[in-house]
């Protein structure tokens, strides 16, 4: 035995006991008596109870799908964002970008004050010197001189917006969103009379998607999963089958029964190719469409697509056997530059399987036109784009738009901004226009704010939306945009407008005006109407009219380009994809968002490049590889992640990330894609052609650890049952609840 | 050397455990008053809807009545004399209901503090003592709309969740005790302070003292004892046919603990 | 503690609700998930991370493993070799199972963490002195250290960001486990409120975060015991049942048309959540 014993040995003999002994009680270190002030008022409501929340409703407005939302409140701050039950689109449900909502409210980096720039500096300055200066800058300039940029915009904002466009004769107001179903709006008009028809997935025994993330972030996802679900549950028991077709998997194409690869931009045909395997599965096509499908018969098509004959018949017998069904067309649409082809020859899907007036009905309209939303597109920015850089505006005014982040590089729009005179931005935080503009005018946040939004897509009858703020201002010198714009057309038109004092007095007083044609029914009193409508936080209109749906083939105008031939210099095709959480950056600085795993790729905080896994290995590149996508606008340097979601010829890119400006959650975090967009335009609607970008990869021969939630196994069940799959000829779900 | 020296502390460890073990056994859990006939048993059996202290001798032995003072002294802003308001009448005093200010007490987590709109309530009105310092101090945070930053003198850790409205609502409301010796157990006798001074130990220990007391809940032949039928019917208790039917307090760590 | 304590509390481990002649508590929380209405679109885990004080950890440290998203949703291929994933992929939300005899309870150096009689698994983070065998234990993973002190880390939860922590979660400091609850907080206040009222909690009347926030209404929650919920009648349906690591429908010849299964039973840990099988149509 060994006899030496040393002081090490001694210690860490002791210790053992020694932490014996310190596991008796800890005291009562932290209580604070005497210390902490309590909660204290001068004057309470009835429902202020201290430790009993409050429940507020009003409108998320982190996308434009106008979820009605129910802040719960607690002693006068707002801490959790839940769905508002009423509300028939979001029915009481909530997406993780509704969520993150109060991220966006309590942000670090908000803009608390209005700055003005002087050569390279900011400083802050006062409301009131602000709004004479903007009125100094507007003296004597011409309507045409002035261009006012925004976001989508609808209910009294866009009214109050219209009127002090209208007080200079200035036409040039530019909606603008970067990811907008603009073609597919374009194509629903021509194929249904109206740009966003009513699409009941509920109602459908089968839903053929091409490229519609509806259950990630297409037009309204929280209503739409909605639908998904009940559609899932089927009708007598039969379960609900869905289709997607697109080149790179989105998380609808993730829960698909078949996802089906294509080629890019090859959608149409394939559409075309299914419309002649239905007449060769005895479905009646109309006589114009059937001559216009003559040539693509499942040999051709399949080639052009990449999808099998096989696939093809199956498809078509399954939309034969199960009416109705439900054709919808998503990025199929927006990526290409013959997308309005791409999206009339889907739609023509819908008619010759006669969907239209059980799926595709007509929408409830909100018989305000004037309040009426107001739709982005991105050829708005090229209209705007080349005003700036023709030196047309002196003015430039901007809310609710980020365009030196999402505009695509080649266009320069950075430079051709500073060629406007005087530029204003009405921003939350210094994001990358803010940091360009001459004055930034600090805007209260969406849970501080009063408002009316009508949104696009109505998920039944027609309603409008309420957003009244969940607590007090948090800093004392945001204005909201209400407000604002008041304050700004009482510089024109001072006599008309004297008599409201603020956004809230507009808001209420138009509201009370038209208290009749708002369902007050036998509520004469004009206070108990005015709490209830903010009590429900949504105004339903169940009488309202619906749209006429007016189904044209418009077969005639149909031309589909051949694919493209691969460029040998830039083989791949890039497809900047949208996630659900992040879209086209605007809400990258909330944390939650930032760590919120991408479904797909679980990856956090940062941008990858997805590559076919076959791809990958003929480029030797692994998971990790930092590799330089070069296109020929730019090039982005980012980490390669092997994914089999995508077509062979295709590489994707998550848009939202590569902020250069936007508070510490945002800055310096991953690629921005949008940067690097080729200049190709759809023929039709003038929109970005958002997958025709070309490009090639290269190693740059660093790597890195790429990272992300799934552990190096990645996806695999390693011989346990942890999620199994039963299939539609075993599971019986009539024995369920 | 080593050997020698980790057994030793293994063998002192093992010495306390067991001894822990020994004390614990041996130390009666606090009176279980459902046995035995003891005094406390005959308490439990008299009582009757109307209530009334029918244990206020064994609660006398775990909750001192008298000013213990256990916590600090805390200076507010205005020296609100309890006694002047809550105090018995041949002491001067109002005998003002606790929850007439303190009003969350029955419906939430914590009693509250009145908002300064309380105070001015009845001051407003009273002219005789308008002009007195601590009154002339009062208007002045009401006119200026300030509200007074009390000082929080009965503190738990952030990790503690005490309801004040469950403990209201069962001894007040239920068990039907009266208001001040109920805030007593825990608050002391208030109506002999100015500024409220904590009296209690207010530790976890303090609160499962009162939690584990197997208290009964029926009466022999399984009769609930006056309201207790409705707790018997929220929280089946432990059964002893022989004996009367006896109930411990939440004794799970979630229901305090979040 | 004494020793007559600490047998009846061993003979008391292991019960499962509800069983017999043996009263029990008149709440059981259970979920059932429905894994083919789950979209795998995360809205349950953001909704968690608001909820309850969760800390975002930042890129550094997410990469070493340490996120704290109680409820994360895992994302599984086929496994056949398939050169597309033509049948799409599966999303498992994964949070605390609540089991009732729970791997983690046994091994807790100072019982920071127990049963409680409603069936969930606590966790006590002034008592959890870190020795983290808990999540050693836990088949799952599903609970998580703080390796950091979040509260005083920079950018967690900076002025203004801080005031949206939701006052009735505690806020943990460095070195304590944590993991789901159930939204324990709201269950209590339900309760409370049913008690002041002199009933117990009817069914859908509490809801957890996450099954308040799912889009497709996926996750169903609520009282085990209570026959008229939904979720006793789905199990009930199911034919799973909660005390058994083995289900007698999993016997039958060709296996069971009944999508219901929990994971890992075969450990039994008797988990508290009920899966029904993702499904994929034939047909196509």
């Amino acid at each position: 035995m060994n006899n030496e014993f040393d002081r090490r040995d001694f210690l860490k003999v002791l210790g053992w006991s020694g932490t014996a002994a310190a596991l008796s009680g800890c005291g009562n270190g932290m209580v604070e008596n005497g210390k902490e002030t309590v909660v204290s008022y001068v004057e309470t409501n009835d429902y202020m109870i201290p430790s009993v929340s409050v429940y507020f409703n009003s409108t998320c407005a982190q996308c434009d799908a106008g979820c009605s939302i129910m802040g719960r409140v607690r002693e006068g701050r707002v801490l959790k964002l839940e769905g508002n039950p009423n509300s028939a689109i979001n029915r009481g449900k909530t997406c993780g970008l509704g969520q993150a909502g109060v991220q966006h409210h309590y942000n670090p980096d908000r803009v608390r004050e209005p700055l003005l720039r002087t050569g390279d500096q900011g400083e802050a300055v006062t409301w009131d010197k602000a709004y004479a200066l903007i009125a100094d800058k507007l003296k004597g300039v011409s309507g045409e001189e002035i261009a006012f940029l925004t976001g989508g915009v609808s209910g009294h904002l866009k009214v109050l917006l219209g009127n002090y466009l209208d007080s200079f004769g200035c036409k040039n107001h530019f909606v603008y969103e970067a990811i907008a179903p603009a073609v597919v709006r374009a194509a629903n008009k021509k194929s249904y009379g109206v740009e966003m028809p009513r699409f009941n997935i509920n109602k459908a025994k089968v839903v053929l998607s091409f490229g519609a993330d509806f259950l990630g972030a297409w037009v309204s996802p929280v209503h739409f999963s909605q639908q998904y679900a009940q559609f899932r549950k089927g009708v007598n028991g039969q379960r609900g089958v869905l289709v997607q077709i697109e080149s790179k998997m989105t998380i609808t194409g993730a829960n698909a029964d078949r996802w089906l690869v294509v080629r890019p931009g090859t959608e149409g045909i394939l559409a075309l190719g299914i419309i002649n395997a239905l007449g060769s599965h005895g479905v009646t096509i109309p006589g114009d469409v059937a001559s216009a499908v003559k040539g693509y018969g499942k040999e051709r098509v399949s080639k052009d697509t990449g999808v099998s004959a096989e696939q093809i018949d199956k498809i078509a017998a399954l939309l034969k056997a199960r009416t109705p069904s439900l054709v919808l067309v998503g990025n199929a649409a927006e990526g290409y530059a013959h997308g309005s082809q791409n999206a009339a020859a889907i739609n023509l899907l819908n008619q010759v399987l006669g969907n239209v007036g059980k799926t595709v009905e007509a929408p409830a309209i909100v018989p305000f036109p004037q309040m009426a939303p107001a739709t982005g597109n991105t050829a708005s920015l090229k209209t705007l784009n080349d005003g700036l850089a023709a030196g047309k505006y002196k003015v430039l005014f901007s809310y609710a738009a980020n365009p030196v982040f999402t505009a695509p590089g080649a266009m320069k729009f950075r430079d051709n901004m500073a060629k406007a005179g005087f530029k204003v931005a009405f921003a939350h935080y210094l994001d990358e226009t803010a940091m360009q503009a001459d004055l930034v005018l600090p805007l209260d946040s969406a849970l501080e704010d009063w408002g009316t939004q009508v949104p696009e897509y109505m998920a039944e009858g027609a309603q409008i939306n309420i957003q009244q703020p969940l607590m007090e201002t948090l800093h004392p010198d945001t204005r909201g945009m209400g407000d604002i714009l008041l304050a700004l057309i009482k510089q024109r038109r001072a006599e008309e407008y004297k008599k409201f004092d603020d956004f809230y007095g507009y808001l209420r007083s138009a509201v009370l005006n038209n208290k009749s044609a708002l369902g007050s029914g036998s509520i004469a009193d004009d206070d108990i109407f005015w709490n209830e409508t903010l009590s429900k936080g949504i105004v339903k209109l169940p009488g309202a009219a619906h749209a006429s749906l007016s189904v044209k083939s418009g077969v005639a105008g149909l031309a589909l380009p051949q694919p493209a031939a691969i460029d040998a210099q830039y083989p791949f095709q890039l497809i900047p994809h949208v996630t659900g959480s992040l879209r086209d950056g605007r809400h990258t600085n909330q944390p939650w968002l930032q760590e919120s795993p991408d479904p797909m790729t679980t990856i956090v905080w940062d941008s990858w490049v997805e590559i076919h896994p076959k791809r990958a290995a003929e480029l030797g590149i692994q998971e990790g590889d930092i590799v330089e996508v070069t296109g020929k606008n730019g090039s982005v340097k980012v980490q390669a992640y092997l994914f089999p979601g995508i077509h062979p010829d295709a590489i994707s890119i998550p848009l939202g990330r590569g902020h250069e400006a936007m508070g510490r959650y945002a800055k310096g975090y991953g690629v921005n894609p949008f940067q690097i967009l080729d200049m190709v335009f759809d023929k039709e609607t003038g929109e970005l052609a958002l997958h025709e970008t070309r490009v090639k990869i290269s190693k740059t021969g660093e790597r890195v650890i790429v990272v992300k939630d799934e552990g190096p196994v990645g996806g695999k069940q390693l011989g346990q049952k942890i999620v199994p799959l039963m299939t539609t000829d075993k599971v019986n779900l009539s024995k369920e609840i | 050397m080593h050997r020698f020296l980790r057994f030793s502390v293994l063998f002192t460890g093992l010495l306390f455990a067991l001894g822990s073990y020994v004390t614990e056994a041996t130390q009666s859990e606090p009176a279980d008053p459902g046995v035995e006939g003891s005094a406390i048993d005959k308490a439990a059996k008299e009582m009757s809807d109307s209530g009334g202290s029918a244990f206020s001798e064994w609660e006398s032995k775990y909750f001192a009545s008298g000013p213990d003072n256990v916590g600090p002294a805390i200076e507010q802003p205005i020296e609100f004399p309890h006694f002047r308001h809550a105090g018995d009448h041949d002491k001067g005093g109002m005998e003002i209901n606790c929850m007439y200010c303190h009003t969350y007490a029955r419906r939430s987590l914590v009693a509250g503090i009145p908002p300064v709109q309380k105070c001015i309530g009845c001051h407003q009105s009273i002219d005789s003592v308008r002009d007195k310092p601590r009154i002339k101090k009062l208007f002045e945070y009401w006119d200026a709309k300030k509200a007074i930053p009390w000082k929080k003198v009965h503190d738990l850790p952030d990790f503690v969740r005490f309801s004040h409205e469950r403990h209201v609502q069962r001894f007040i409301f239920q068990l039907n005790r009266p208001v001040q010796e109920v805030c007593g157990y825990c608050h002391g006798d208030v109506k002999t302070m100015t500024v409220a001074r904590r009296q209690r130990l207010l530790s976890m220990g303090f609160c499962v003292t009162c939690h584990e007391i197997n208290h009964p809940v029926t009466a022999e032949g399984g009769t609930p004892i006056g309201d207790q039928k409705y707790w018997y019917s929220m929280r089946k208790p432990i059964t002893d046919a022989s004996v009367m039917l006896k109930a411990q307090g939440p004794n799970d760590c979630w229901e305090c603990h979040k | 503690m004494s020793l007559s304590t600490l047998f009846a509390d061993y003979s008391q481990f292991r019960h499962r609700h509800p069983d017999g002649d043996v009263p029990h508590n008149p709440y059981k929380w259970a979920m059932a998930i429905d894994l083919d209405a789950c979209s795998g679109c995360n809205a349950c885990a953001v909704a968690c991370y608001a909820e309850n004080n969760l800390p975002v950890v930042g890129r550094e440290k997410f990469s070493h493993g340490q996120a704290m998203h109680w409820m994360r949703i895992e994302r599984y291929w086929d496994e056949d070799g398939r050169e597309f994933p033509d049948q799409g992929a599966r999303f498992l939300p994964m949070l605390c199972q609540q089991c009732e005899a729970a791997p983690c309870e046994t091994v807790c150096p100072v019982g920071a963490t127990n049963h409680t009689p409603d069936g969930l698994n606590s966790q006590v983070y002034n008592r959890c002195i870190g020795s983290r065998y808990c999540s050693s234990n836990c088949p799952y993973k599903v609970r998580y250290f703080n390796w950091w002190d979040y509260p005083t880390t920079d950018n967690v939860w900076p002025a203004e960001m801080n005031m949206q922590l939701n006052p009735d979660v505690t806020v943990r400091s460095k070195g304590v486990m944590e993991k789901c609850t159930f939204c324990m907080q709201r269950l209590r206040q339900a309760e409370s409120d049913a008690k002041t009222q002199g009933r117990l909690v009817h069914d859908g009347e509490v809801q957890t975060a996450c099954q308040q926030a799912c889009p497709t209404s996926a996750i169903s929650f609520g009282n085990l015991v209570d026959p008229e919920s939904k979720v006793h009648k789905q199990w009930r349906a199911q034919q799973v049942d909660l005390d058994k690591h083995e289900q007698a429908k999993d016997e039958e010849p060709g296996g069971s048309d009944l999508r219901g299964y929990r994971i890992y039973e075969f450990l039994a840990p008797y988990p508290s959540i009920m899966y029904l099988e993702r499904v994929r149509e034939t047909e196509i």
